[in-house]
């Protein structure tokens, strides 16, 4: 079993490693540049071939430099939405489940109100209000998506608050602030850790949404939904456009989850 | 009236629901599911015209609609004094079987047809126009047609409420009528071509009130039998026509919600009978396809659309700016885009408007002239102008063209997809809208259409959405509009359009190709260049439902 769970972090942490290393080097990798029309195939895409391994689009860009490109903005706002997210979800939950009472109730209670609102409807009416940009993406899907985080690391952090080391501290006159941060925090890490890469396939999926409904970041700018949304006109006649950003997507979820998972097992084995 | 893209247009509020009502559509025709004729009472073997849209129609209402959809239909519930032809755009009898002007343009006389009803059975007299044309020129309709009668004799003092009728509109005999122009316009009777201008009962407009779109009576071929909104529109024969065996299906069937991909499958199975929009991805098969290619028909349409750039704001106040995107766009490749649907504008008037100057050569593409002029105008690297534009997905791939054309000048492009009427709203505020793409198709053929109404300093806060103004040009226009010698006129909005052309307040972009496809059992459909497609004479011979 606990071989099993190595495997699954060591093969998803390889796909994230293999995730940044195409989007640091991008400017390498891609054989093209993304938002240059380098064939002239305009409102009749090419379908993969040598010169072009994933076909080239409508406006004669070369497909796979684009796929390549966006790895980079799906990472970074995957990741920095996952931080924002953590921010917020970490500070909520440690708060209402270390000092409890009224503050636990409010908190808790204005996070199952957050629950009730669907995350998408949500997260597309603060960006069409804020305008799309990397920005205001990043801040939207971290307001949006904090809400089960703080309800985790609220139930460790309040079975943490009795634990007798807790305890000891307080009596020793620790203030509260130093209570979170040394005692608690430390010890709510480890979930954290994995509901962070297990939250960024759920990040990258949002991104890949808003930006299928054509509020993500703005063109020329490629990213895996817009290519999407951009390829449903020629799904029936052009399939790879649609298909190889989709792919990339797959693979990116596919990597966080497996990353998330093992380290989850690996803690509960 | 203002285009967006014709027949090309989809909104992207139904991408989403595409791949579900296509895999609704799928999973109905597999069934076998016929489309039934629920509520409908047609009789057995009736012959039904079926087609489909993506938009619900604003309106029914002759005073109201201005755009190409109500149009479609308002032109077969009502009839107006003259009329284009099936495929033409000289005017022809309508309810008026002939008309005679002054020579100098400032009276206009009209002898109508005694043997037309509307169909509640009633007889069409000359009064059933005049009270239309007070109905428009009354400013509580507040109708968008208004504009058009302002130069009937009187029509100022009826706007202003200080008479009952408008002065300058004669009714001599029930079946004459009889207009007097406050300045002479050669134009006139293609004013009364549009549907504004349409007989319409005033007895049920008194009956309806505001609700009269919903329960208009007309004198057309067809009349209403059922409008279920945002699902169907429904015609009939209206029994009264008065051309006899006219029109030639008993019902139109037009099912609303369809966008452009599901009207091909529907196409494709055989439940829609003509299509207007072909999906731009499907277009290249259907013209490879020597069997689909043979049923489409193609027609250039008298419309240009533009890159509007406000000549008020800088850097575009600078027009060697102007200039610069002019040359730094690639107006082939739009095309090429569009698979060959257009046609490169090289000033503002369409090829087949009358009064087109064959011999003007605009701007050429050549990025490297561009970015000598922008040299020259001392435009940084990091210059970000806002383009703004229809948020529909095709038009959104002529922006990203143009985005990339414009990088390769330096010129660094955001693009801002908004909604139709909000962006018709935006670039009409002074000093709000940079850039933005838009087009204008024809009401009727003359310069005055385009020049008059998108270039002239009256028209800011109006049409001139680039507020764009030349004195010089304003003369000519001025001199133009009463010019009844037609060569003496062509010329002088000619050297308007050049003057336009030199200070290019637009990159004039391409004139859009429409094309439409019918099933084999479809005949007689014609397209007309200025006026959206007519159903009276269309006839099917037998087929499988």
């Amino acid at each position: 079993m606990k071989r099993r769970a190595g495997t699954m972090e060591l093969v998803g942490g390889a796909m994230v490693a293999s995730l940044v290393v195409v989007a640091i080097l991008a400017p390498w990798l891609a054989p093209h540049n993304p938002i240059r029309a380098v064939a002239p195939t305009f409102g009749n895409p090419a379908p993969p071939s040598w010169a072009f391994p994933m076909g080239t689009d409508e406006l004669g860009r070369d497909v796979l430099s684009r796929v390549i490109y966006g790895a980079r903005i799906s990472l970074t706002v995957g990741v920095a939405a996952m931080a924002i997210t953590m921010t917020i979800g970490v500070a909520i939950g440690l708060a209402a489940g270390f000092f409890g009472g009224k503050v636990d109730f409010v908190l808790m209670r204005f996070t199952d109100v957050m629950l009730t609102l669907p995350g998408l409807l949500l997260a597309m009416a603060f960006v069409s209000v804020l305008r799309p940009s990397l920005l205001s993406i990043l801040l939207v899907i971290g307001i949006v998506s904090w809400t089960g985080i703080a309800r985790v690391v609220r139930a460790e952090a309040l079975s943490m608050a009795q634990r007798d080391f807790v305890l000891g501290a307080r009596a020793l006159g620790a203030s509260p602030a130093r209570l979170i941060v040394r005692h608690v925090l430390p010890n709510v890490m480890p979930i954290i850790i994995v509901m962070a890469a297990l939250g960024t396939s759920g990040t990258l999926l949002l991104d890949a949404s808003l930006s299928f409904l054509g509020l993500g970041v703005p063109p020329p700018t490629p990213s895996w939904g817009r290519m999407i949304e951009g390829a449903t006109m020629y799904f029936r006649v052009a399939p790879w456009l649609a298909t190889f950003p989709g792919l990339a997507i797959f693979y990116a979820v596919l990597a966080f989850n497996l990353l998330g998972y093992g380290v989850l097992r690996r803690r509960s084995a | 009236m203002t285009c967006a893209r014709p027949k090309l247009a989809r909104q992207s509020a139904a991408l989403l629901a595409t791949s579900m009502l296509a895999a609704v559509a799928i999973a109905f025709a597999v069934s076998g599911c016929s489309r039934g004729r629920d509520g409908l009472d047609l009789p057995k073997g009736a012959s039904v015209l079926h087609l489909a849209d993506a938009d619900d129609v604003p309106t029914l209402d002759p005073a109201a609609g201005y755009d190409t959809l109500s149009w479609t239909f308002e032109q077969e519930i009502f009839d107006t004094l003259v009329r284009y032809g099936d495929a033409d755009i000289e005017l022809h009898p309508d309810i008026a079987l002939s008309w005679e002007s002054s020579p100098d343009a400032t009276v206009f006389t009209f002898h109508l047809r005694r043997d037309a009803r509307f169909s509640n059975g009633r007889p069409v007299v000359a009064d059933d126009f005049r009270y239309e044309i007070e109905r428009v020129l009354n400013p509580a309709t507040r109708s968008k047609g208004i504009e058009y009668f302002r130069s009937i004799a009187g029509a100022a003092d009826y706007i202003a409420g200080r008479t009952r009728h408008v002065g300058g509109i004669v009714i001599p005999d029930t079946y004459t009528i009889v207009f007097h122009l406050a300045a002479p316009d050669p134009l006139f009777a293609h004013k009364l071509a549009m549907p504004f201008a349409a007989a319409v009962p005033r007895e049920v407009v008194k009956r309806w009130g505001s609700d009269f779109s919903r329960h208009v009576v007309g004198s057309g071929p067809f009349m209403l039998k059922q409008w279920l909104g945002g699902e169907r529109i429904v015609l009939v024969k209206n029994p009264y026509y008065f051309i006899k065996g006219v029109p030639r299906v008993d019902a139109v069937v037009d099912q609303i919600g369809v966008s452009q991909e599901l009207g091909w499958l529907k196409f494709e199975a055989g439940q829609i009978d003509i299509l207007g929009g072909i999906p731009p991805a499907e277009f290249p098969y259907v013209m490879k396809t020597p069997r689909l290619r043979r049923l489409t028909l193609r027609q250039t349409t008298v419309s240009t659309m533009y890159l509007g750039m406000n000549c008020q704001m800088a850097p575009f106040d600078d027009v060697r700016v102007r200039r610069a995107l002019n040359y730094a766009i690639d107006k082939e490749k739009l095309i090429a885009i569009l698979n060959g649907r257009g046609v490169v504008a090289h000033g503002v008037l369409p090829p087949n408007l009358p009064g087109y100057d064959p011999n003007l050569r605009g701007y050429a593409y050549d990025p490297a002239r561009a970015r000598r002029l922008l040299e020259e105008a001392k435009i940084g690297p990091d210059f970000h102008p806002t383009l703004w534009l229809r948020a529909d997905p095709t038009t959104v791939i002529l922006a990203e063209s143009i985005q990339q054309d414009l990088e390769l000048v330096g010129i660094h492009l955001d693009l801002k997809p908004v909604a139709w009427g909000p962006l018709l709203e935006a670039i009409r505020q002074p000093r709000n809208v940079e850039l933005f793409l838009s087009g204008w198709e024809a009401d009727f053929p003359d310069p005055e259409n385009f020049l008059g109404v998108l270039l002239s300093r009256e028209q800011w806060g109006g049409n001139n959405d680039s507020f764009y103004s030349n004195p010089r040009v304003d003369e000519l226009l001025a001199e133009a509009a009463p010019m009844t010698d037609l060569k003496r006129r062509y010329e002088l909005y000619d050297e308007a359009e050049k003057i336009v052309v030199a200070d290019a307040p637009w990159v004039f972009l391409f004139h859009p190709v429409s094309y439409v496809i019918r099933q084999p059992w479809v005949h007689g459909l014609v397209l007309n260049p200025m006026r959206p497609m007519r159903f009276e004479r269309i006839w099917l011979s037998p087929h499988r439902e």
